[in-house]
């Protein structure tokens, strides 16, 4: 904490005698449950500058939400503020009366929440949610609020704002619902506003559109904001400081451009370690964190970070580190002055890299080295196709009650092809409702298609995307791996008792969590086992949905390591389905950019990722946030207008076409067919062909 | 809070098992550890053991009438005192408690099952079979309970049989709505999907995924449900319907207790004091139930 | 909004329907048969015949059933057994003093129980336990009391011993102020039981809500505890109380059959139970009919209620 206090003060003479908006200082708050206390917050320091755009970076648990909602003193019971001081223009906040602490909320201070589903009051008029704080903090009359709030979502993107102030949420997209978070929290010109995750529930092409949003806003108003996010791409897009947190602490604190040029501590630089390149043109194998974030309700002794650490020494055991300051002037709490890069004990790639599962390192010692060679597939892997869909269409029909009426029908999934050859992993790319998991459900025979052909050599299993739901909470893990086994009545008991085990092994998991149910595992150990289970029963191809997305960095890494491998082992095809492109491009072969439940364009991943030539997957890739701040201050964003339309009404002609920046009259009467492009890549696009 | 520490309990039971033979401890342990459970023991189980070892108690017997000792009060001779008839009260309502017990788990027996069977199959087949049921569960449903019994009751005849049958029905139709809306809820999980992929038969996904994950559920609203039956058959027996004297039950006393009220006020006041008792402990019994089969407790 | 409670009305009119049906098959399922069951055994053939004739059981099954039907949609339920008296007259005679029992019985619940339930939640909220476990364990025992135990309990107390209300009588509406006294009892003894189970699905429902994502936007847009409860907590934590008050009134409708009977108060409930007692077939199965008609036409009025309430709702 000394060193806190001396390097704010040191800051506060840097830049002259004026106070900073924001100082904190040994903020603790504990969640006091019956089971033990959860030392959420323990002991944050930091200063926020005038106008000035921080990002607070962590994993799930690492206490970055409890410690922004600390600042506004909203944390909910059993939480409480322990100690520590938050001082806004220098008036102290804690210990502020209710009422003093209400002007500041919704006034000096705006908060917008992350989900925009569940964060607006579901039965009260968007009217009636934003003029009331309005009058509160600024005094104005009823009329003059409305107009204030029209103004003000004007202002924030919504069109026709005047008539849509008085509907309810559930009539809005998500994204126009964070819009109107936004224009909430912006309402009371607000000195702060305090960000948790306001993006991570939108789609790409939104999200980047509230990002864009957000940072104008600031700019124009001079608002500082601090911003929560995992996504470190954003971060790069969007920060100037950056703190990153780790088991309620701030173990990184300096500009963006430190943090992602010269990481200092050793989770920082593993962090970055552990993201798929989106630049960088050949794939390595992801460098992955060991272990799991401590328990919060144990004490730290020493180091939090310590047991994950691949340099931690005796004095970590013990002590631990405080925020010191490195080159530069940012601060790192690390007993190491550079991390992981101090010792001479090489990079930091052989520190996190060696990190494979027993059984493969038996399996092929020579696999490592050679996965490069292994990733063209050869001519005589390429006549092998495992996996055919011929013009694959899907739709629904939505009834109505009245018999008169006529049945809606909704085309999830309008006619796409594509091949996938034995060992090659195809990514479906595109943004919710655009058919990839329809696509998917349909390959599963989950859904019954309602055109087209699926020619399947061998079978297919599917590892899903919320290990939470996919596990029946009352079977034992063994039960679960054993299932197909037991269904297609494959084996004896022993001989089923004996694969499991196998399997298990197989995804680097110890035989002793068969005995387990699916609730004492952590996310990426019931990810894990959602894979073994697939393999149960040496499936051709398999699909993964969203395999990755409920979980942290750090643990995503691992699961992509484990298919990559897996793939590479038993010559598995993938189809992987993802709005994660980043993660796409590392896993894929082939990449299928889905729009509206029709492939606008297929290709070599690689190709496509570097020259896309759909004005779709153009803006798709140019709208995820690349985790390198000089990338994203070069890039010159075209965004998306609009929101993705129903597939209900899709729009005539090309389905893009209500959004598309190349548009002409053609577009909107005729649809593009998927042509060739250039030598093994096929685009549906008017401007392209 | 306290739900948070019984979770907590019940992780900590659930990751000791491991290879121990599988003798109800956890249940034992899980009785004690949960505040809910051992409310409800404490109070059921004396009762319990009173009702079942009255024969074998120097009591008087329930039928037995001594017209001597005509309506004496409450004393160590007559511990809820006696009766117009001189019949000892205490005897009468141990006696009267058997039968609202055999009446409350039957009951709770009857609609559980019967209901899980009718609404598994409602909610899991949907379509017509659904359609149907729910045309007449709401049929049902459109009667209030006690009402619906006292019809049954009026049109089957008074005694234990028949208001048995009566209460059943009128509960059945909620436990089948119940299962439905629970199947319904499982039937989008992921995990029946997961089981779908692999052809797992329609057999396979109701025995395995489905009613397992019903079952807590299922007996929180059981243990409701014999306690509302045994307030209903009291009700029923208060209003001369139910199960009619000499037969004693709880209902009943307290009906022949109204006309001596200010003369005699333990006849009816005492053994209505039991039937809350019986109530709050099956209520506990249900607290306990839900916390220990809590989802959130499981995380 | 119509075109819901359009909607709603023909599930209304079906599920009447099927109830009607219900009820007329029923009595025919009487044991050996209604007449006999009636009649006692001490009848002879030729009084049999009658009773039968009384009852309409001679018509071919057909034929008693459209002639039922008729006679429900017509208002006509004939006439009783015993006492040949209009059985629909009967009915809307006592109708006012069960409806009025049971009105007054809800008034008071939700007015009592609603502010209790929503203290109890908030004090939950903010982790001050000790208030809201007596609350909550008060409500709960209240809740569990036999309606009948509770009646008896207070008419030995207030009117027996402290002689401040009266537990017979008779009821005319020619004397309001005895009336509301004579009806003073029934109403407190069904306000107890409801005024808990209200209390307790409103703590549940409003510490549902004020965990809600919406609520902690509220807060940090600087909105009083007051607003944050009265404005948002509530108004969402309606939804479920709504549908409890609907359901409850059926409860309600069984607790008016047993404080009418335990203060001899000329209800419908009374009405039943006589007509039990006296094997008035048809009267029982008219009365029953006509609890199940308020009962629908309530839980009717709770869904449009509901839908008032929360526009998302849909058919």
């Amino acid at each position: 904490m000394d060193i806190a206090t001396t390097a704010a003060w040191k800051s506060d003479k840097r830049e002259a005698v004026k106070e900073p908006l924001l100082q904190v200082r040994d903020l603790h708050t504990h969640f006091f449950t019956d089971s033990g206390t959860v030392r959420a917050v323990n002991g944050v320091s930091f200063n926020l500058e005038r106008g000035e755009r921080l990002a607070i970076v962590g994993e799930s648990g690492s206490g970055k939400s409890a410690m922004a909602m600390s600042l506004i003193q909203l944390i909910a019971y059993p939480g409480k503020l322990v100690s520590g001081s938050v001082k806004l223009d220098g008036r102290e906040m804690v210990g502020m009366s209710e009422s003093e602490l209400n002007k500041l909320r919704g006034g000096s201070i705006g908060t917008v929440f992350q989900d925009p589903i569940s964060s607006l009051d579901p039965v009260m008029l968007i009217e009636d949610q934003m003029v009331k704080p309005i009058r509160m903090h600024l005094k104005l009359g009823a009329k003059e609020a409305r107009r204030h709030a029209v103004n003000l979502l004007e202002r924030v993107g919504i069109p026709d704002a005047e008539r849509r102030i008085s509907s309810y949420p559930f009539e809005m997209s998500g994204g126009m619902r964070q819009r109107i978070m936004i224009a909430m929290a912006l309402s009371c010109k607000p000195k702060l506003i305090l960000a948790d995750e306001p993006t991570t529930a939108l789609d790409v092409t939104i999200q980047a559109q509230i990002v864009e949003l957000l940072k104008n806003l600031t700019e124009t108003t001079g608002s500082a904001m601090m911003f929560i996010t995992h996504d470190l791409g954003l971060v790069a897009r969007f920060a100037q400081k950056v703190a990153v947190m780790y088991a309620g602490k701030i173990v990184e604190f300096g500009t963006v451009d430190e943090i992602f040029d010269t990481p200092s501590h050793p989770y920082t630089q593993s962090l970055l370690m552990t993201i798929p390149g989106v630049s960088d043109g050949q794939r390595r194998r992801l460098l992955q964190i060991k272990g799991f974030p401590p328990d919060m309700k144990k004490p730290v002794v020493g180091c939090a970070y310590k047991d994950r650490c691949p340099a931690a020494s005796e004095r970590c055991r013990l002590d631990p580190p405080e925020l010191a300051e490195r080159e530069g002037g940012h601060l790192a709490a690390c007993w190491l002055e550079n991390g992981l890069r101090s010792g001479d004990g090489g990079s930091i790639e052989a520190m996190l890299g060696e990190e494979r599962n027993e059984p493969f390192a038996s399996a092929g010692s020579g696999a490592a080295n050679g996965r490069d060679g292994g990733r063209e597939p050869s001519a005589g892997e390429a006549a092998d196709v495992v996996l055919r869909i011929t013009d694959l269409r899907k739709s629904f029909r939505k009834a109505s009650m009245l018999p008169w009426k006529k049945a809606t029908e909704i085309r999830a999934v309008s006619g796409i092809s594509f091949t996938l050859k034995r060992g090659e992993t195809i990514g479906i790319v595109g943004e919710s409702g655009c058919g990839k998991s329809t696509t998917a459900r349909m390959l599963l025979k989950l859904e019954e298609p309602t055109g087209g052909r699926i020619e399947m050599n061998g079978n297919t299993q599917i590892v899903f995307q919320d290990p939470y739901s996919s596990f029946n909470p009352k079977m034992k893990i063994a039960d679960i791996i054993a299932e197909p086994l037991h269904v297609r009545r494959i084996g004896t008991r022993e001989e089923r008792k004996e694969r499991v085990r196998e399997l298990i092994q197989k995804v680097g998991l110890d035989i002793a969590y068969l005995d387990r149910y699916p609730s004492q595992l952590s996310g990426g150990q019931r990810q894990r086992v959602g894979v073994a289970r697939a393999l149960a029963l040496n499936p051709t191809v398999v699909v993964a949905d969203e395999p990755t997305s409920a979980l942290d960095v750090s643990v995503r890494a691992q699961i992509i390591n484990l298919l990559c491998d897996l793939k590479e082992e038993l010559g598995l095809s993938f189809v992987f389905i993802s709005h994660d492109l980043s993660t796409v491009r590392h896993i894929s072969d082939t990449i299928a950019v889905m729009y509206l439940g029709e492939i606008v364009e297929y290709g070599p991943a690689e190709e496509i990722f570097v020259h896309p030539a759909h004005p779709y997957t153009k803006a798709l890739i140019e709208a995820v946030p690349v985790p390198d701040p000089k990338i994203e201050a070069a890039k010159k964003l075209s965004l998306l207008k609009g929101e993705l339309p129903s597939p209900a009404h899709p729009p005539s002609g090309c389905a893009f076409s209500s959004r598309c920046p190349l548009a002409t009259p053609v577009c909107t009467e005729k649809k593009p067919a998927l042509q060739p492009y250039l030598d093994r890549r096929e685009v549906a696009c008017h401007a392209v062909s | 809070m306290e739900q948070e520490a019984i979770a907590g309990a019940v992780r900590q039971q659930a990751s000791t098992r491991g290879s121990k033979p599988r003798i109800p401890l956890p249940f034992l342990r899980f009785l004690y550890a949960n505040r809910s459970a051992r409310w409800s023991v404490i109070i059921l189980v004396p009762i319990l053991l009173l009702t079942f070892l009255a024969p074998m108690l120097p009591l008087q017997s329930p039928l037995e009438s001594n017209i001597r000792a005509s309506m004496s009060s409450p004393s160590f001779s007559h511990f809820f005192g006696t009766d117009k008839l001189g019949r000892d009260i205490f005897s009468r309502t141990l006696a009267g408690i058997k039968v609202s017990l055999f009446v409350g788990f039957s009951v709770a027996l009857i609609a559980l099952i019967v209901g899980t069977a009718v609404g598994t199959v409602s909610g899991f087949f949907g379509k017509a079979v659904d359609r149907i049921i729910m045309g007449i569960v709401d049929i049902f449903l459109a009667f209030p309970s006690l009402l619906l019994a006292i019809g049954l009751v009026a049109i089957m005849g008074a005694g234990t049989l028949p208001v048995i049958c009566a209460i059943a029905m009128a509960d059945i139709p909620r436990f089948i709505r119940l299962q439905r809306s629970l199947v319904l809820g499982l039937k989008s999980r992921t995990f029946i999907d997961a089981a779908r992929t692999v052809q797992a038969p329609q057999l396979w996904l109701m025995s395995r995924h489905i009613v397992p994950n019903t079952i807590a559920p299922l007996l929180v609203a059981a243990s409701i449900a014999a306690a509302n039956a045994i307030l209903i058959e009291a009700s029923l027996s208060f209003l001369g319907l139910g199960i009619l004297p000499p037969e004693p039950s709880l209902g009943n006393i307290i009906k022949d207790g109204q006309m001596y009220l200010q003369k005699a006020w333990w006849i009816s006041t005492l053994p209505g004091g039991v039937i809350l008792l019986i109530a709050i402990s099956l209520h506990f019994l249900s607290d306990g139930i839900r916390e220990a089969l809590d989802p959130r407790a499981r995380k | 909004m119509l075109s819901y409670a359009g909607k709603r009305l023909a599930q209304l009119i079906v599920t009447m329907f099927g109830v009607v049906t219900l009820v007329f098959f029923s009595i025919r399922m009487i044991p050996g048969d209604a007449a006999s069951a009636m009649a006692g055994e001490n009848l002879s053939g030729a009084a049999l015949e009658e009773m039968r004739q009384k009852l309409g059981l001679d018509a071919p099954l057909w034929r008693q059933y459209s002639d039922y039907l008729l006679s429900v949609v017509r208002f006509d339920f004939g006439h009783t057994i015993t006492t040949s008296l209009p059985i629909a007259e009967l009915m809307l005679k006592a109708l006012p003093l069960t409806m009025m029992i049971a009105c007054m019985t809800v008034l008071i619940a939700v007015l009592l129980a609603i502010p209790l339930g929503t203290l109890a939640a908030f004090l939950a909220n903010k982790g001050r336990k000790a208030l809201d476990n007596i609350i909550t364990w008060a409500a709960m025992v209240v809740d569990l009391m036999p309606s009948f135990w509770t009646g008896l309990l207070l008419m030995l107390f207030l009117s027996l011993n402290l002689k401040l209300l009266p537990a017979s009588g008779d009821i005319s509406f020619g004397e309001p102020g005895f009336m509301l006294q004579r009806i003073a009892l029934p109403v407190l003894v069904l306000a107890v039981s409801q005024v808990a189970t209200l209390a307790r699905i409103t703590r549940t429902a409003v510490l549902e809500v004020l965990n809600e994502d919406y609520i902690r936007t509220a807060r940090s847009l600087g909105m009083t505890e007051i607003l944050v409860v009265f404005r948002h907590a509530l108004k969402n934590a309606m939804l479920p109380i709504i549908t409890v008050i609907g359901l409850s009134f059926g409860h309600l409708l069984s607790g008016t059959v047993i404080v009418e009977f335990i203060f001899s108060i000329p209800g419908i409930g009374t009405l039943l139970v006589y007509g039990i007692n006296s094997r008035d077939y048809p009267l029982v199965q008219n009365v029953i009919l006509f609890y199940a008609f308020i009962f629908v036409v309530i839980n009717f009025i709770t869904d449009m209620v509901y839908k008032k309430v929360d526009p998302r709702v849909q058919f």
